[in-house]
């Protein structure tokens, strides 16, 4: 019994076609030829989407490089947070079909994807003025106005015919 | 002081050479492209062809 | 005989640099609106020290190198050099203090990039970038490659005087436009902000159609609308305009860097009512020629290689690509890696090409010039036609660039000289990058790009590459953007200045 059913699982195994799975957006640039028109894994955050009729465009930003993913529109009306300075974006797993020159959409690299999954919801990040920041600011600001006046005021006292600054 | 009304026809008139200016310069643009969907068209065809 | 340096002599360069310190000073008070616009409060600071620092070392050049010299011809083409290393080197503040940049050198070689119109980048994480930040980025490029620093700083000072007649000539601009070099400053400011505000229009429509919200796609338009006029290439985004994958915003963006392409005189004459022009002009027939050759060649490459075996791909991919080279902008639809591991290697040759040859002159283009090949070919063809003609047969020639210019030894000497400087250059950048272990095309291709201001990079340019290349290529970005010359004739000021002692 226990030989059928692993000869059942090896012969399932070998009906499956050839899933590449891809440790990152990386990868898939460097590698792209090895993975054209194969079935990839790709999970980033979001950085873009765009919807256009019944599908979207979903940007996914991985380990430094951003993939287009095109996705059911509704898949994409799942995202909540699009990342950007101030936003960590939504992680996103797509299981789809990778092209390095997609003949659909004029050659460009994308992935289309046969599963979308939103695995983790985005956030706000905290960007609140650095105070040492702040005071470096007002000093240097402080400083020009100072230098402004001082030069202006030492070359009157020396009587020199010196344009002013903002001549 | 009352407004004065706008008209389409004298705004045109003293701006003629600088929109048909921007016209032609678009024209230029337009003859490249089509050009280049030209070229684009014709290889696909040949190596249809082929 | 060159008269040896004197103290006066580095009084009056440094003196009339304290402008430019003043103009960076101001145009980086821009960034802050869209800072506060965007709410982005805790980059207002890096902005406000950059100024600062701006706005003081421009009283220290005013006070303490005043002089009432007036500029000479040597004067104004050092000042044009240094200034488009000072300003570059002052907006690399705010870049470098939001961390845009992995160092302080990699700031200022986006900054360099930024100003010089080239689009290489070395900012990690754009995508991440504060607005303010990715403003600076595009606004460098339009204020410095779609207008010019000295031309700006020129209309709003509004003097007429020799100095600044030589420090326009200084930038690599032409005069010609109208008689006053203030009025023509303003002219091509005006010519710039015409096509800024028709291209923010046509983009912002074309982010709106793909699914952009509104605020993106005016924040978009706007940006790319400054860096396709201004052929500088860079993007709001890291995958530069393959983020959008649509069709509509590459053909708005070829629209614009065509624009950016021709000859700011050309723009004058035609939107003045000289229509003609544009079909008689020799830059803009050279133009549509090299356009149309490399689009051909590129796209056959392209397509019998097997890589985009469809109308739409080769002109989204291969026309494009050979008008972003010819008018060294830099946009770019394919990964930089795919440039290097799989594209073609003809293709690769021919986009360095035309990179190398470039836009029009007195445009926001780099590499040679379309005026300067035309005149070298037409002399080329009159040389032949000498050999074949009998001794005492004369020869003249014209060629057409806005009026009807004579084919003198003079000018046939200057363009080869500027295209031999170039060729030099071109071939000390490309050995020199292949000697860090790149292969020669990839070679020739990333110095093309940097040389010719385009930005199309195949992978060399990157925040982990070799610090002693980022310095060369700053150099080329900023000696190209000068068209060599000025940058020659600073050494030469230097070198003199260094062999015979400085006089008081």
């Amino acid at each position: 019994m226990k030989k059928i059913a692993l000869f059942f699982l090896v012969f399932l195994f070998l009906l499956t076609p050839g899933i590449a799975e891809a440790e990152s957006g990386r990868e898939l640039i460097e590698n792209s030829a090895s993975f054209n028109d194969k079935q990839v894994t790709l999970q980033g955050e979001v950085i873009g989407v765009m919807i256009r009729g019944d599908s979207a465009l979903v940007n996914l930003f991985d380990n430094g490089v951003a993939i287009g993913v095109w996705c059911r529109a509704e898949d994409a009306r799942k995202i909540s947070v699009i990342g950007d300075y101030r936003h960590v974006g939504d992680t996103v797993l797509v299981i789809g079909t990778f092209h390095m020159a997609c003949p659909e959409h004029g050659g460009d690299l994308d992935i289309h994807a046969d599963n979308f999954t939103v695995t983790a919801i985005g956030r706000e990040l905290d960007r609140s003025t650095s105070l040492s920041l702040l005071t470096l600011s007002v000093t240097f600001v402080a400083s020009a106005i100072f230098v402004v006046f001082f030069l202006r005021r030492i070359r009157k006292e020396k009587e020199k015919i010196v344009p002013w600054p903002f001549q | 002081m009352g407004l004065r009304k706008f008209s389409l026809r004298a705004f045109l008139k003293k701006n003629f050479d600088f929109i048909t200016g921007i016209l032609s310069e678009a024209g230029l643009t337009v003859l490249i492209m089509g050009i280049a969907i030209a070229i684009c068209l014709l290889l696909v065809f040949i190596k249809s062809v082929i | 005989m060159i008269l040896p340096l004197e103290r006066e002599d580095l009084k009056v360069i440094g003196y009339n640099l304290r402008n430019i310190c003043y103009l960076v000073a101001a145009l980086l008070f821009l960034p802050i609106a869209v800072a506060v616009v965007c709410g982005e409060f805790d980059t207002v600071p890096y902005f406000l020290i950059g100024s600062a620092i701006g706005i003081i070392l421009g009283c220290i050049l005013s006070f303490s190198l005043y002089t009432k010299r007036e500029m000479e011809l040597k004067h104004a083409i050092v000042m044009a050099a240094l200034a488009w290393l000072i300003a570059p080197l002052l907006a690399s503040i705010p870049i470098w203090l939001a961390n845009a940049t992995a160092s302080y050198i990699d700031a200022s070689f986006e900054s360099i990039s930024g100003f010089t119109g080239t689009g290489l980048t070395l900012a990690v994480d754009i995508d991440h970038l504060p607005h303010s930040i990715n403003f600076l980025r595009h606004f460098l490029q339009f204020a410095g490659d779609g207008i010019g620093i000295i031309v700006i700083s020129l209309s709003i000072l509004g003097r007429t005087e020799m100095g600044s007649v030589l420090a326009f000539k200084g930038e690599a601009k032409e005069i010609g436009i109208r008689p006053s070099i203030v009025r023509t400053s303003r002219i091509i400011i005006g010519i710039a902000v015409t096509f800024l505000v028709i291209g923010t229009v046509l983009f912002t429509a074309a982010g709106i159609r793909e699914g952009l919200d509104f605020g993106t796609s005016v924040f978009d338009g706007l940006n790319h609308s400054m860096t396709a006029y201004a052929t500088g290439g860079f993007s709001t985004h890291s995958q530069s305009l393959l983020y959008y994958q649509s069709i509509w915003f590459e053909v708005v963006a070829m629209v614009l860097m065509i624009m950016g392409a021709l000859n700011f005189n050309l723009h004058y004459a035609v939107l003045g009512g000289k229509r003609r022009e544009i079909l008689k002009n020799i830059e803009v027939r050279l133009l549509l020629f090299g356009l149309v050759t490399s689009g051909l060649l590129i796209s056959t490459n392209l397509l019998f290689a097997n890589m985009y075996p469809t109308t739409e791909a080769l002109f989204r991919k291969g026309v494009f690509h050979a008008v972003s080279a010819q008018t060294t902008t830099g946009f770019q639809t394919v990964y930089p890696f795919h440039f290097m591991l799989m594209w073609p290697v003809f293709s690769m040759v021919l986009l360095s090409i035309a990179m190398i040859i470039g836009g029009c002159a007195n445009s926001t283009s780099g590499g040679i010039k379309m005026v300067r090949i035309g005149v070298l070919l037409k002399s080329l063809g009159r040389e032949i036609k000498r050999a074949l003609l009998p001794r005492s047969a004369v020869m003249t020639g014209t060629f057409h660039n806005i009026d009807d210019i004579p084919l003198t030894d003079k000018i046939v000497r200057s363009a080869a000289l500027m295209a031999m400087s170039y060729l030099i250059l071109f071939s000390v950048g490309a050995v020199i990058t292949a000697a860090y272990g790149y292969s020669l095309e990839d070679s020739m291709f990333e110095t093309a790009s940097a040389l010719g201001n385009v930005g199309l990079s195949c992978g060399i340019t990157s925040p982990s590459m070799p610090a002693g290349l980022k310095v060369m290529y700053m150099f080329l970005m900023w000696a190209g953007r000068l068209e060599i010359i000025a940058v020659l004739v600073l050494f030469g000021f230097v070198i003199f200045g260094l062999r015979k002692g400085v006089r008081r």
